[in-house]
This record gives structure tokens, C-alpha cells and sequence, in this order.
């Protein structure tokens, strides 16, 4: 089975035949060539010229901007930073944290997580509202930095590695922004 | 024995690591130079754990092992590697080591002695390697002349353990010597035979020994299959070729496995954090210091590795305590390996390789390695579950990344179980254990489409919540109104969740009755912390009791009965049915005694879902409301979506919908702020110690080796150095 272009656009657009994504699954060795495959198709979907390093999550990716930094962006545009600080942190948050907060987003009521035990973190997009992610935490839980890719390492394995390869593009730097928070 | 079992034990870890290979394996020679004598010598292996598998559950087993498959036969080396293993809940593949280790370190070889067809049972955590007692192996050594090549295994869930909370998951336990029949590996039997006193320990310490002794056999039934078909193919393909290959089968496996890990996943860390509230406060007076509420912290940090093996830390988890949801190293690992096996080890043979590809690391003295022999290990199964999802979720994630989008999906497995103790009105006592909803849980949605109720369960390949009737005829006096899917109880997103199921049980003249509840999510704190890129996680599990109800008067009169929990707490609200004590248990149900009438609702399994939900097609909001898995005013609330009806049904005003999203998403922006407002709101709760004490001791509580999570946590808030929370 050839993985095309068409059949990644499909997957994206929850368009593609229930017995084809069998068929997907069921692959006893996933096709190599994947990853350029979907960054070329994640590529002609976006508004924007930055060269797509790795799609995170639906709306954000690790870009290279125009001024050759890797950052996170959101396909509306909106940049992040670097991605090598939780995203999170520069995003926008609501949190909920009464009973009928909670369940204006959680159903039955009677599922709802217990107010003063658990909040419910909702982080948006500063440029486009959409919401990236949720996380249900106890108060003063940090906001967890879901994945911190190590590009370097994937790009050489796949055999194109990046020119500005260096060890310090693998090191979590959120405290380093943090750090610089009330001051 | 020739060679002990301790260096055997050794040899085994020498040679792997110093060569980086299992047991120092190069080359697959007797693969490369005969490849259809090499598959068909596997072929047999893996027959002999088929036929195990299908012939003694019909031999002898109890509901639990026959109905659903709780259960696993497996081929051991003789340090107890896994080589072959039949259908059933595979993550046991790794127990093995943990047992047969611990009789090398003390010398079961010399004292009892190992002979060919010896009869080995635990279900110990620490020497034992099981997740709790409730989970049961039989160990059954293969000999050649004096020299040990193998090990039969089987492992099968036991209907009750004989704790002083009946069942097979006791929610409540204050340390091990609450954990009911509980032994380290121990020599029970000779010659494919199990000792006659054997027999009476299962009778006389647990509640349902009958079916628990038709366990024991079940097990030993198929470990003689085994032992007798490997005497079998070791005289046809001779001991030598055995001895090499399945030394062959495993580095093989292992090979595959880092392949996998290397082209499917992005190198990097992922973290993933899990919750679980223990609410003990007050349930009893006795033992003082298991007299709190808490929240478990499950804490994992995954690291892929650019050569294909993988790193978990779990530093930042809870520290053991009194109560039942500690486990021990190898429980632990057998919930974390149910997603490595699942995503890493499709495509090749099912060996104990995976455990040499994927490293645990558990600090000492947290909740998977108390470093003390005293924790309880009752119920890790309550919080394990969500340490294996976590991880199943960062391995998901990386595929999101990589591109393999038909593996991106919101995994949960928050099963459930019912379990209790009772004397029938003749006098006879007896315990039992529902397994009906751990048979199956709901999917997650994926990155392209919704998630699917009861459709799998991480722990086995076979998703089978049983025959209603099963239960009803062997687990006496409870008996079902309702087996349903629960409306709205998923997850919301762009693609929603699979709906999670609810369970309605009528209290039928039992006698003397007690149920509590065993599972592993609870209300009170979501099972899975993440959602996936804007999604809800799943929303956890509840239960309802009604005690003192008009359940006949409504059956006699032919009248509505609910068949749900949310059923029965609205005929309850509106007087149709009358409830003497009703109770919503958003946390464990303790044990609690039940009367003729009576009625007892789980409501469990869901799963999460995947993207925004403002994003959600409408078609698929109108179809969800018409299928009745969706409110329609969940409709307007969550998914912006707004419905009107008609004389033909429901349908969406496109109009009202679009403004409605559009107000969703700038009352988003109203409603949010910047994140460093947000953190020095969270901060300024900190520094006021403005958060209740289970909080406050999960902070105090965190173990960290690796990296230091608590100095993480004190750093992002910018607490000052000598806070104290």
C-alpha cells in the first residue's frame, strides 16, 4: 500500500474510509518516508512561509521563522517562542475552579472533578482563541511541558540532518523564562 | 540442578549487557541458515500457549478466567524471560523475572530444590512480581535430566483474595498484612500435582475458594499442556537447538522492537501526569496514620532515546503510604509495558524483549518501590492503570508528531469493578468479584475521527465485558435493570471520546450483603490529566447506592424502572421512585451492606477525545443528539452547536451556531489571561497556603531521584527557599 499525499490529506481531514485506516493500522511495517510526506502536506495547508520543522499538536508547530529561530507557532500566525520553553507558558489560560464551572465543560455533574482538589486548565491561542490544551491538576500544579522534542536527533536519524545542529537545541529552557517573571 | 538458578540469573544480565544483545546474541544463525525450521520450532511454542489457553479455562476456571480472559499462559526461560505466550492479558510477559529472580536469590534450588513438573504459586508484589493478590501465578519448571530449559507460566485474575475488604481490589488497606492471602513464591506441588493442604489455604483465607481453587487448577491444567508439549518439541528438535533458540526468538523480538521504536517515534521527553484522590478520612478510627485524605501524584517523564530503547522516571510521584493503592516494582511494570507491548511489539513474536528495550525507573520509596516489604498492594491496578495510559499518550503524541496519524488517539483505561462478601439466606458465606467492566473500556478518539465505546481494553487483545447472565447465576443476588452506554459521559472534543457504560444491579433477597467498589479512576479527580491538543481527558468514574427503595411496587405495577445511574437519580428527584439513602459516590464506595430492594449503579469506562470541540462538525453533533450519546443543551454548552426541533427530529440552526461559536471564542479571550497573570494568581494561592490539605500533603509527598520534581515545582512558583507548604 502507497502512502500518498491524498491518502495523509484524507487522515488529516477525518475524511478517509474507515477500512483504509484498517488497513493503515494494520501495516506490518510502517512506511520510512512518512514524516517528509506529512510535513509537505502540513506545509501547502498553512498561511504562512516558515518552513515546518514538527507538527505538536492540531494548530502548532515548531517553525523556522525569517529570522532562522525555531519557534512555536500556531497556524494562525501566532508565534510562541522558542520551543524549547513549555509553549504553555506563553499562551493564554482560563482555569475552573467551582462545581459549576466545571460543568460547563464536563458531563454528567455528577463526573465533574472536586472543586479545591482538581482545576480544569484550558490554554488558548493569544492570536486565534483556539484551545490547545486542557489539563485537570491539582492548584499549583506546574503546567506540563508535553513533549520536548529532540529535532536534532530525529532529523539525523531520518538521514537530512538540520544545519544548525548542536546538543543545546535539546535542553529545556521554561525556567529560564520563569526565572525572569515579577522582575 | 547442573547450574544454579542464580547463575543462570546472572549469566543472563552479564551477557545482555556487556553485549548490548539478549544474552549476548550476534547473530540470529539458526534463523538465517534454516528460517522454516526456525518459525515452525516458534509455531509449536506459540500452539502450546494457544492450546493452554483454550483448553483449561473449559477444564476448570472460574467466571472471571473463562468469561473474559483474564488470564496468561507463557513459556519462561529459566530466568524467566518470556519466549511465547498465549492470548490474555499479556503484560504479565514480564513477571516472570521478578518470581525467578527472587527463588535464584534465595536459593530455591538447593532448598526445596526445583524438579521437573514442581508446582510454584505468588501473588506477592515484592518477591513475586504481581501488580496485587488478586492477580495469581503458577510457575511450573521444565528439567531435562538435571538441567533446568524452561518454565510453564500461567497468571489468571482471582475472583476474591481474602482481605478483610472482600473482593478481588480492596479499597481500603492500611499495609500488606491488610492484603489478604498473599504469598511469596512457594512451593506447592510435585509431579503436575498440587499438595492436598494447598487446596485448603485457597478455602479457608479466602471467600470464594471453590472458584479460586477451580483457578489454581485452571492454571496448572494448562501448565501441564505446556510441560508436556515442551518435553515434546525439545526431543524433536533436540535440546541444543532449543537451548539456541530461544535465546534467538527474544534478541529477535528485541531487534524489532528498537527498529519500531526508531522509525515511528520523535526522539525527545515526554511528560504525562496522572491524579487519584484516597479518601480514607474518617472511615475508621483504628489505625491512626491511615487516617487522611490525599491525592495521589502519578508523575512520568518518557524519554526516547535516538538509538530506539526508552527511559521512563517517574520522579515527582507520591511516596508509598497506608493505604491500597501502593504496588511494587513488578506490578508496576506490568501496567507500564501493556503500552510499550501494544505500540512497539505488533509486528514481531510477544517476548519479555520489550523490558530490555524499555527501562523503568522508580524512585525508592515511591508508590511503584516502597523500599519497605510493609506497603499495601491491594488495589495498584486503582492508579497503575492511569501510569500506563500516560505513557500510552506520550508514545501517541510522538506518532502525531512523526506523521503515523492513524496510531493518534486519547488513550484511558479507567475500568471498574464490584466487589463484596456475603452469607445467603441458607447460611452459606461466599466473596465475589465482578469483572464485567474490566473486560472492556471505551477508545479514545483519534486525531481524525470519534473514539468507540467498549472497543478495547489495554490490558488484553480480547475486549469482552461477558454474558449478563454469567454474573447473574454466579455472583449471587444481584441481578441487572440496565447494561447500557451513559449519555454525554466522554471526553469532549473535536472528535469526542467513546461514551463509557452504565450498570444498574438490583439487590435480589441476598441475605447478608456487602459491596464496596474496586476500579480505578474516581470523580473526584480526572484519570488522565492531559487532554489531547484541546480536547477534555475523560471524565472519571462514579457509583450510586439506593437503599430502601419501591423497586417491586414499580415492577408489580408495571411501571418505568431505571436502568442507569442518572436514571435512577432522576426518578429519584422526581419522586417516581421512592429511596430511603440515596448516595453518589464520587470517590470509592467503601463497603456497604445492601437489603432486599436495594440498588447499586456503576457508571465507568469512558474516554477521552481529541481537538477543540468548538471545531466539531455540527453534522456530528446532530448525529450524536439523534444517536442519544449527546444532550442537546451539552450540544450548545460545549460544542457551540445549536439545535432546534422539529416535527421531523432535531436540526441545526446554522445561523445561531455560527454566532454562538463566535461568541465561545471571544468570551475565550475575555475570560483567559496572559499566563504570567495566571501565574502569579497560582502563586499568590501557594504563598497563602490557600489550597486544602490533600493538596498540600501531595506536594509534601513527592519522591524524586533522577531530577528533583519538588525543587521544579518550588522553582516555577519562585517560592522563597525555606517554604514549607
Amino acid at each position: 500500500m502507497e502512502i500518498t499525499k491524498e491518502i495523509i490529506s484524507n487522515l488529516l481531514d477525518g475524511r478517509l474510509a474507515d477500512s483504509d485506516v484498517e488497513q493503515l493500522q494494520r501495516m506490518h511495517e510502517k512506511d520510512a518516508d512518512r514524516f517528509w510526506k506529512y510535513l509537505e502536506v502540513l506545509q501547502e495547508r498553512v498561511q504562512w512561509n516558515d518552513k515546518i520543522l514538527l507538527r505538536l499538536t492540531d494548530h502548532l508547530y515548531i517553525v523556522r521563522n525569517g529570522n532562522g529561530a525555531r519557534v512555536v507557532k500556531c497556524d494562525c500566525g501566532h508565534e510562541f517562542g522558542d520551543y524549547r520553553v513549555n509553549w504553555k507558558i506563553a499562551s493564554r489560560v482560563r482555569v475552573r475552579r467551582t462545581a459549576e464551572e466545571f460543568k460547563e465543560v464536563y458531563t454528567p455533574d455528577q463526573a465533574i472533578p472536586e472543586p479545591g482538589w482538581m482545576t480544569i486548565r484550558e490554554y488558548f491561542c493569544p492570536g486565534c482563541a483556539a484551545q490547545l490544551a486542557v489539563e485537570v491538576v491539582p492548584p499549583g500544579y506546574p503546567p506540563i511541558f508535553d513533549l520536548l522534542p529532540d529535532l536534532d536527533r530525529l532529523y539525523r536519524e531520518l538521514g537530512r540532518p538540520l544545519e544548525d545542529e548542536s546538543e543545546d537545541w535539546f535542553r529545556d529552557r521554561t525556567m529560564d523564562v520563569v526565572a525572569n517573571f515579577r522582575r | 540442578m547442573k547450574t544454579s538458578l542464580l547463575e543462570l540469573v546472572e549469566q543472563r544480565d552479564r551477557l545482555t549487557e556487556e553485549t548490548g544483545k539478549y544474552y549476548g546474541v550476534h547473530e540470529l544463525t539458526l534463523k538465517e541458515n534454516d528460517p522454516v525450521k526456525y518459525e515452525r520450532f516458534y509455531s509449536r511454542l506459540h500452539a502450546t500457549m494457544v492450546a493452554a489457553y483454550e483448553v483449561s479455562r473449559y477444564v476448570t476456571a472460574s467466571p472471571g478466567a473463562r468469561e473474559m480472559g483474564e488470564v496468561l499462559w507463557g513459556l519462561l526461560t529459566p530466568e524467566g524471560d518470556a519466549l511465547a505466550i498465549s492470548a490474555g492479558f499479556f503484560s504479565h510477559i514480564n513477571s516472570g523475572k521478578y518470581a525467578i529472580r527472587f527463588m535464584a536469590e534465595h536459593h530455591y534450588d538447593q532448598n526445596p530444590g526445583i524438579r521437573d513438573g514442581d508446582v510454584f504459586v505468588t501473588d506477592d508484589g515484592e518477591s513475586g512480581g504481581a501488580p496485587h493478590p488478586g492477580d495469581t501465578y503458577t510457575y511450573v519448571p521444565i528439567m531435562v535430566g538435571d538441567e533446568l530449559v524452561a518454565w510453564a507460566m500461567g497468571i489468571n485474575h482471582i475472583m476474591e483474595a481474602g482481605a478483610p475488604i472482600a473482593g478481588s481490589w480492596p479499597g481500603f488497606a492500611v499495609d500488606t498484612f491488610m492484603d489478604g492471602f498473599v504469598v511469596p513464591p512457594i512451593k506447592t506441588g510435585e509431579n503436575l500435582r498440587q499438595f492436598t493442604w494447598w487446596e485448603q489455604m485457597w478455602l479457608r483465607r479466602t471467600r470464594a475458594g471453590t472458584l479460586n481453587n477451580l483457578d489454581d487448577k485452571m492454571r496448572l491444567a494448562g501448565c501441564a499442556m505446556i510441560h508436556r508439549e515442551i518435553h515434546k518439541i525439545i526431543s524433536e528438535f533436540g535440546l541444543d537447538y532449543y537451548k539456541r533458540a530461544i535465546r534467538e526468538i527474544i534478541e529477535e523480538s528485541r531487534q524489532m522492537i528498537t527498529d519500531n521504536v526508531r522509525r515511528t517515534m520523535v526522539p525527545g521527553r515526554y511528560d504525562g501526569a496522572a491524579f487519584r484522590a484516597v479518601k480514607y478520612k474518617g472511615l475508621q478510627s483504628i489505625w491512626e496514620h491511615a487516617d487522611k485524605d490525599q491525592i495521589i501524584s502519578i508523575r512520568q517523564r518518557l524519554v526516547v532515546n535516538g538509538d530506539g530503547t526508552i527511559d521512563a522516571y517517574h520522579d515527582g510521584s507520591s511516596h508509598w503510604d497506608y493505604h491500597a493503592w501502593n504496588g511494587y516494582p513488578g506490578g508496576a511494570d506490568v501496567a507500564f509495558y501493556l503500552s510499550m507491548i501494544n505500540n512497539f511489539a505488533y509486528n514481531t513474536k510477544p517476548t519479555s524483549a520489550v523490558s530490555w528495550v524499555m527501562k523503568t525507573h522508580y524512585p525508592k520509596h515511591s508508590i511503584y518501590n516502597p523500599g519497605v516489604n510493609v506497603a499495601s498492594f491491594s488495589n495498584i491496578w486503582a492508579q497503575s492503570m492511569a501510569l500506563n495510559s500516560i505513557g500510552f499518550n506520550s508514545v501517541n503524541r510522538g506518532r502525531f508528531a512523526i506523521g503515523y496519524l492513524e496510531e493518534s488517539f486519547q488513550a484511558e483505561g479507567d475500568w471498574e469493578g464490584i466487589q463484596g462478601a456475603g452469607v445467603l439466606p441458607d447460611g452459606t458465606p461466599y466473596g465475589v468479584t465482578n469483572f464485567e467492566n474490566v473486560g472492556g473500556t471505551a477508545m479514545g478518539a483519534f486525531c481524525f475521527r470519534d473514539g468507540q465505546p467498549i472497543a478495547w481494553a489495554e490490558w488484553t487483545q480480547l475486549a469482552n465485558i461477558g454474558n449478563a447472565e454469567e454474573f447473574e447465576y454466579l455472583i449471587p443476588a444481584t441481578f441487572y435493570l440496565g447494561r447500557k452506554l451513559l449519555p454525554d459521559f466522554f471526553g469532549h472534543g473535536k472528535y469526542r471520546g467513546g461514551p463509557g457504560q452504565a450498570i444498574l444491579h438490583w439487590v435480589v433477597r441476598p441475605g447478608e450483603l456487602y459491596l464496596s467498589r474496586g476500579g480505578a479512576g474516581v470523580a473526584y479527580c480526572t484519570f488522565v490529566a492531559q487532554g489531547m491538543s484541546g480536547a477534555y481527558p475523560a471524565p472519571a468514574n462514579f457509583h450510586i447506592s439506593a437503599r430502601g427503595t419501591n423497586i417491586y411496587d414499580l415492577i408489580s405495577a408495571g411501571k418505568p424502572v431505571p436502568r442507569d445511574g442518572i436514571e435512577l437519580i432522576q426518578m429519584a428527584e422526581e419522586g417516581t421512585l421512592k429511596v430511603d439513602q440515596l448516595d453518589i459516590w464520587r470517590y470509592d464506595m467503601p463497603p456497604i451492606r445492601l437489603q432486599d430492594g436495594d440498588l447499586v449503579a456503576t457508571c465507568n469506562g469512558s474516554s477521552g477525545g481529541w481537538g477543540d470541540p468548538i471545531e466539531r462538525d455540527p453534522n456530528l453533533v446532530l448525529d450524536d443528539v439523534c444517536q442519544g450519546w449527546l444532550q442537546p443543551d451539552t450540544a450548545k454548552k460545549v460544542y457551540g452547536v445549536v439545535l432546534e426541533k422539529t416535527n421531523e427530529g432535531w436540526t441545526i440552526d446554522q445561523e445561531l451556531t455560527t454566532v454562538l461559536r463566535k461568541s465561545i471564542y471571544k468570551k475565550r479571550l475575555d475570560d483567559s489571561v496572559p499566563f504570567e497573570e495566571f501565574w502569579e494568581e497560582e502563586r499568590n494561592l501557594l504563598l497563602t497556603h490557600n489550597i486544602i490539605e490533600p493538596v498540600r500533603y501531595m506536594y509534601t509527598h513527592t519522591v524524586s531521584e533522577i531530577y528533583d520534581f519538588d525543587k521544579e515545582v518550588k522553582e516555577f512558583w519562585q517560592l522563597p527557599e525555606d517554604f514549607s507548604w
